[in-house]
Order: structure tokens, then sequence, then C-alpha cells
């Protein structure tokens, strides 16, 4: 068996390799069609994504709308025939604007985490393809997931990613989770796939299921396809290449970093996320840096009020490469990092791991 | 059984609290330490106990045990 494919309804992607959707602005039309073209499923992120736009402030839900619109347009004219997806959290305000720019742009897939995307199919429109995905972190949350869209749309999810604590950025586990035996990525891939079993995608198939969170080698896909995923994604691999994004200083700066400083922060959103520690973690943790105002309000659960920063400024400064003004998101694999590649080379360097692993365990 | 009865029993059941907590006034997160999934799971079992659809924005304004309660009667009288 070489490297596996992966079909989600009626798409197959040649490598069972989705990038991760990395906000805010790390992961564009420019990484997302270097990933398609080499096989894999390109994700743009949806988080901030109008940041740039003059009317950010005035024209909140139009700005993103236009900018995701423009991304989506950009990625699929870049890289023709690949899968493009779009990951927009559950969290945001402007969740329902967002999906129905993905949908009329015909992305192949939303990915959405960052809360339970209940209502998502009501935004499908009759006939439409694009497929959905959720984002969840327990076999509890991919059964309520299955039986509650059944109920109330008639449908299945299309797959699950199953994004375990090793993962980057924001988590969807309580602090005291994250280093606890029970919630490693292995155990959780194993009961997403049992919880799941007694239900069917919209084809007919058994629902794919995702691996994602610290997967890093070819022997690492190799491990979680035999626990029975169908493929894996992955954030922080695509982080380090030429096509990500992201500023280059923002990515010398998981070269640069040691295994002590992946840490975990509290979000101001009220979540654990996963990050490199820098100075500017540093001042908001003693409670230096306050927010003056906030005109946005583009995340539910975020007090704006009581936040020591505001995350989505502090994440695009930082993928403009301000590190003094902002942080990076990272996996806990990033320390690992030593240097930049194509999007072309991490997949030989993958699929070639793979086989290894494949033939050493044959041996 | 009334509906109060049934709704304080599956709520009894879903978060796996003592019946003497399950108050008319119980915070669901924030007495009987419920958590979103556990919200979603109590809001399905109710619609499946008593045949009502809850959607999603009646489910945020289910916060205590009486809201749950009085949500229900009024479906049912509808």
């Amino acid at each position: 068996m070489s490297f596996p494919s992966l079909t989600i309804g009626d798409l197959t992607i040649p490598k069972a390799v989705i990038q991760g959707g990395m906000g805010v602005g790390i992961s564009l039309s420019g990484l997302a069609a270097a990933v398609a073209a080499a096989g894999g499923f390109g994700v743009i992120s949806a988080a901030g994504i109008g940041m740039n736009e003059p009317d950010f402030a005035s024209h909140y839900v139009e700005a993103n709308n236009r900018v995701l619109a423009k991304e989506i347009q950009a990625a699929k004219a870049a890289a023709p025939g690949g899968a493009i997806g779009v990951n927009i959290m559950v969290a945001m305000a402007n969740f329902a604007d967002l999906v129905k720019t993905a949908i009329r742009e015909n992305v192949d897939a939303i990915f959405s985490g960052a809360g339970l995307p209940l209502d998502l199919p009501g935004h499908l429109p009759e006939g439409a393809r694009t497929k959905l995905v959720p984002i969840v972190s327990s076999a509890r949350a991919a059964v309520i997931l299955c039986k509650k869209w059944l109920s109330r749309f008639g449908r299945t999810p299309d797959a699950f990613v199953v994004e375990g604590p090793m993962a980057g950025g924001h988590l969807g586990f309580k602090a005291e989770q994250i280093d606890d035996p029970n919630f490693v990525l292995e155990r959780l891939v194993t009961e997403v796939v049992a919880g799941v079993a007694p239900y069917v995608a919209p084809n007919g198939n058994p629902i794919p299921v995702i691996a994602a969170g610290g997967v890093y080698t070819g022997a690492d896909i190799l491990r979680f396809i035999k626990l029975g995923a169908a493929g894996v994604q992955m954030g922080t691999r695509f982080v380090a290449t030429h096509e990500c994004d992201a500023d280059e200083r923002f990515k010398q700066s998981y070269i640069d970093a040691a295994e002590k400083d992946v840490v975990i922060i509290k979000s101001p959103v009220g979540m654990p996320g996963r990050a490199l520690h820098n100075e500017f973690l540093d001042l908001a943790a003693e409670g230096q840096k306050t927010p003056a105002r906030c005109p946005y309000r583009c995340i539910h659960t975020c007090d704006y009020t009581k936040a020591p920063y505001c995350i989505t400024l502090a994440l695009a400064n930082a993928k403009k490469g301000r590190l003094r003004h902002g942080f990076a998101f990272a996996g806990q694999n990033a320390w690992r990092v030593d240097r930049i590649m194509s999007v072309a080379d991490l997949f030989k360097e993958l699929v070639d791991g793979y086989d290894a692993a494949e033939a050493d365990a044959l041996a | 059984m009334s509906v109060a009865e049934k709704v304080k029993e599956i709520i009894v059941d879903q978060l796996g609290v003592d019946a003497a907590e399950v108050l008319p006034e119980a915070k669901f997160v924030d007495d009987l330490g419920a958590d979103s999934l556990d919200l979603t799971e109590l809001i399905m079992a109710m619609e499946e106990e008593f045949g009502v659809e809850i959607s999603d924005e009646d489910a945020q304004t289910i916060q205590k045990v009486q809201d749950a309660i009085s949500f229900i009667e009024k479906k049912k009288g509808e």
C-alpha cells in the first residue's frame, strides 16, 4: 500500500493530507493553491481575512466576505482542478456570512471548528457540492453532530477532522486535559472512528475521519492510517514552506524556537492556545496590554472589556512579522522545524517517510 | 408525570447530578457543572422526549432549570 488518497463524497484528494486552516492570514490563497497543486487539500483560513481592507472596521461583514471571495478565486485560478477549502470558526460573529460566501464561490469543503457547527447544513442550497467537515476534539461531539444533523437536516457530515491536544492555536481541551494520556490523538482517532461507525456519509460510505494535531512525519501519517484515519490534517509543517502566506520572520520564529518555547497560553477568547513564547505574551500575562476599544466584536466568546489584548490584531501583527506586537500560534512540534522548504518538497518528504515506515513495518 | 418532573428527570440523567440539586433557579453551567456538549445533549434529549424542535436561538435562552420547564410547557401548549 502506497501513500493513500482521500475520498470525501465525490471528491478525491490524490494525497490524503489536508493543510489546516491557519489564521490570521497564515494560510491564504498562496499556501492553499500550492498544497492543492501538490495533490493535497489546500485550506484558506477565514479568520480576520479582511484585516487589511480600508473598511474592515466600518463594514466588517462586507470587507471579510469580499476578501474571502477574492482569495478563493485566486487559489482556484492558481491550482486548476486542485482541492480548495475554507476554514470558518463557529465562534466567529460573521460565521453565517462567511459560510454563504464560501458556498457561493463553490469551495470544495468548509472545515468548521471552535464550537459545534450545528446549523452549518442549513446554509447549503440544494445541489451545492461543497463538503461540510466539522472539526471536533471528541467522539462525543462527533456523535452529537451526526444525530443533530440527521434529525434536523436529514444528512450527516461528509467527514470529520479530529484535532487532538498537540495542535497549534486554539485548542478544544481544558488546560488540564492537554497532557492527559486519555486525550492523546491516537486514542481520540480510535474513539471517533468507532463513534461514527454506525453512521454513513451522505454518499452512503463510512464517514472519513481525519487525524490532526502533532502529525509531523510520513511515519506519523502511517500510524494514524493504521488506526483507521482516512487522512491527516497538518498545520505546522506548512508554515515552514516558501509558499506559506506569513512573513518570513514568522516562519523564522519556528526555526529559532526551542522545545521550551512552545507554550500553552490562555487566550482572550476563553480557550487555551498553543503558541511560541515571546515578550509580547510575557507583557500580556502581566496585564500590561489593554485594548482601548473593539470595533469588530469578531468572536462571540471574547469579552473585550477584560481581554488583555486583541487576539485578532496580535495574530495579524505576527503574520506581518511584527512579533513585538503579537505572537505566533504553533503546534507542539514547531520546535522541530529546522528549515523552510517548498510545499512540493514537503510532500515528497512525507511520501518518502511514509513508504520507508511501511517498508520497516513489513521487514 | 408532569412536564416539570419529566424535565428534571432528563436533567438528572443527562448531567449525572443529584435530583436535590435540580432546583428551578439552578443554572446549568454555573450550578450544575454542564459544558456546551452537555447542554446540546440535554436539548436533544428534551426534543426526543417531548417531540418538539428547539432552535439554536431558543436553546441559547435556556440557562436555568425553570427556563427548560417553561419552554417545554409553552411548546406543548401551542
